[in-house]
């Protein structure tokens, strides 16, 4: 007992105060394709030396091992060296596809045609998007949408950083609402709907937007997110009810008996003395602007207060 | 409502609405349509005058009047708001709440008679296969007859009637939808409204108020009917399906086009009601 106690309380202690020192350890891309040269070396070494062992003598199956797992192993090196270009493309492989095609179609069309119908082709393609008000939105909401992922993977990269490794969630789906966009994204480990709600505003700001939302997009998947990007507010416009449409226009407008038009509308027609309900003066006032009823005054604070008691 | 005025040429046709389809009630912050089923459900209203309550009264009136499975009672203090609905209504309390009592009454008898009848089929709500009315209640400005028109006791049994509506109507099909500025305890006892499961919060003045019409610690959370600008008529926050309040936008009729449904929907539900004697107010305790 007198043994154990003090190990106990030093066991505590040791624990109370426990600091673990995590040093953000960015793996250098070197490394990294070291390690990947050696896993895949043994690896495929192994393999192919007991593959290779049931037809030869095990000696020579060693040496078509080794053989073998050589430029495996180099190939996996120079993916893992060049992994951030092929990242970079596959980011970009919207823009660059486009690019290539844009540029291909502009060789094709000048090489074979002459250079007024080129002209007219190029002002034909370009033109009348320009002047097709709902065309050109279009293709502005498409381009927001190209332009959005790169700004959310910035945000990604430049402040919210997930993990240790610092890998990038996966930017998937975007497309346009009326209000801006719609992101779809996959996220690593290291980040949760939780993190990411604390830091819509500078998402907006990278964005270049108003403002941001974010909420679950699965139900089965934490990870499964979806970004509202909101560049233009559609709340302040007017909505018209299809109600309005479904009715027959010649219906006959229903007989309605004149009802008895109330006088006495001003303040003097109203004797002071009436005594009646407030049925009579409700009535006089149902053509003014002002149909409030006094009884929902404003009141304070304390008054607030008791309405949850 | 004289019969002599009914259309020579044309049969009416209703479009075919019931009121157990989601009724549309405008869009929301991302501009998809919003739409809300109220057969089983009750809505609370709440927000400073002019906030668009009346916008949200009207675009569900049109849809329960163009319903063929569906009959309004309405009960306005301001006789303007669901006035013009009138004609195709089964019942139009103005400032009266002696009135106003009696059709609370008659609808808790028929409340009553269709628990019986389910009771008796051994089921435990109205579908829409049982062919009975949904029986809309739409009550502008609770505030008017439970605490302003009226003396103490009637006030008392106003909130009774409608509670009891509230708290048992849903699943015999008679949804209440009611609208107030400001459902504070002193207008409507919190009994009443904690019962409304779908809120709608226009535009208010203070975080509390807020709270008070969606429920209390939203406004902690950031959804506060006070970042509502005034200008913005029709805006809300909404409580419907998803639990969360979101913000939409409610449609709006003008007056002509709610007298142009209105119309329609009164020669549309004329033949249905012949059998009544008209230019009284249907009995539809017998239908039901």
């Amino acid at each position: 007992m007198s043994k154990s106690s003090p190990r106990r309380s030093f066991g505590r202690k040791s624990i109370g105060t426990v600091t673990v020192i995590e040093a953000k350890v960015h793996r250098s891309s070197a490394r990294n394709a070291r390690m990947a040269f050696i896993l895949t070396a043994v690896i495929i070494g192994v393999l192919a030396a007991v593959v290779a062992a049931a037809y030869v003598h095990p000696i020579i199956a060693l040496f078509i091992g080794a053989a073998v797992s050589v430029p495996c192993g180099a190939l996996a090196w120079l993916l893992v060296r060049i992994w951030p270009v092929l990242r970079l493309l596959w980011w970009w492989t919207p823009e660059i596809v486009l690019a290539v095609l844009l540029l291909t179609g502009w060789v094709q069309l000048a090489t074979h045609t002459s250079t007024l119908v080129t002209l007219a082709v190029v002002a034909v393609v370009l033109g009348v998007p320009a002047a097709v008000p709902a065309l050109r939105r279009q293709v502005v909401a498409w381009v927001w949408c190209l332009i959005v992922r790169h700004r959310l993977r910035v945000c990604f990269a430049q402040f919210i950083i997930a993990n240790q490794s610092g890998s990038l969630p996966l930017i998937l789906w975007a497309t346009p609402t009326p209000v801006g966009e719609r992101v779809w994204v996959y996220l690593r480990p290291g980040l949760s709907l939780a993190d990411l709600e604390g830091r819509l505003d500078k998402i907006a700001v990278t964005c270049h937007a108003s403002s941001v939302l974010v909420e679950r997009a699965s139900d089965g998947n934490a990870a499964y997110l979806r970004f509202d990007i909101k560049r233009r507010e559609v709340l302040t416009a007017t909505v018209t009810s299809p109600l309005a449409d479904v009715i027959d226009p010649d219906a006959p407008a229903t007989d309605r008996p004149t009802p008895v038009i109330p006088t006495a509308l001003d303040l003097p027609d109203v004797q002071a003395p009436t005594i009646t309900l407030p049925v009579q003066p409700k009535k006089q006032t149902a053509t003014s602007a002002n149909g409030s009823k006094p009884a929902p005054a404003p009141s304070s604070d304390a008054d607030d207060l008791s309405d949850w008691l | 409502m004289a019969t002599a005025s009914a259309p020579t040429a044309g049969i009416p046709v209703g479009p075919g609405l019931s009121m157990f389809d989601p009724i549309f009630i405008g869009i929301d912050e991302f501009g998809q349509h919003v739409y809300i089923t109220l057969a089983y459900r009750n809505l609370l209203a709440g927000g400073e005058p002019g906030g668009g309550k009346s916008g949200l009264l009207n675009t569900i009136a049109a849809h329960a009047a163009l319903s063929v499975d569906s009959r309004l009672v309405l009960l306005d203090g301001k006789l303007v708001e669901l006035g013009q609905w009138e004609d195709c209504a089964d019942a139009f309390i103005g400032p009266d709440i002696t009135a106003a009592l009696d059709v609370l009454r008659r609808l808790q008898t028929v409340m009553n008679n269709r628990y019986a009848w389910l009771r008796a089929h051994g089921r435990r709500k109205v579908t829409a296969l049982d062919g009975l009315s949904v029986i809309t209640v739409l009550v502008d400005e609770i505030a008017f007859y439970s605490a302003t028109i009226g003396s103490k006791q009637e006030q008392e049994e106003f909130v009774a009637l409608l509670r009891d509506l509230v708290a048992r109507g849903r699943a015999a099909g008679i949804p209440v939808i009611a609208a107030t500025q400001r459902p504070s305890f002193d207008i409507i006892p919190t009994s009443l409204r904690d019962l409304f499961g779908y809120r709608a919060a226009f535009r208010c003045t203070t975080p509390n108020s807020s709270n008070i019409v969606l429920g209390h610690g939203w406004a902690e959370q950031g959804y506060t009917a006070t970042d509502i600008a005034p200008t913005n008529q029709g805006a809300a926050y909404l409580i419907a399906e998803g639990g969360t309040p979101r913000r939409i936008k409610v449609a709006y009729l003008d007056d002509a086009q709610i007298a142009g449904i209105a119309d329609y929907a009164t020669w549309t539900r004329r033949p249905t009601r012949l059998s009544a004697p008209t230019g009284t107010r249907v009995d539809w305790e017998t239908a039901a």
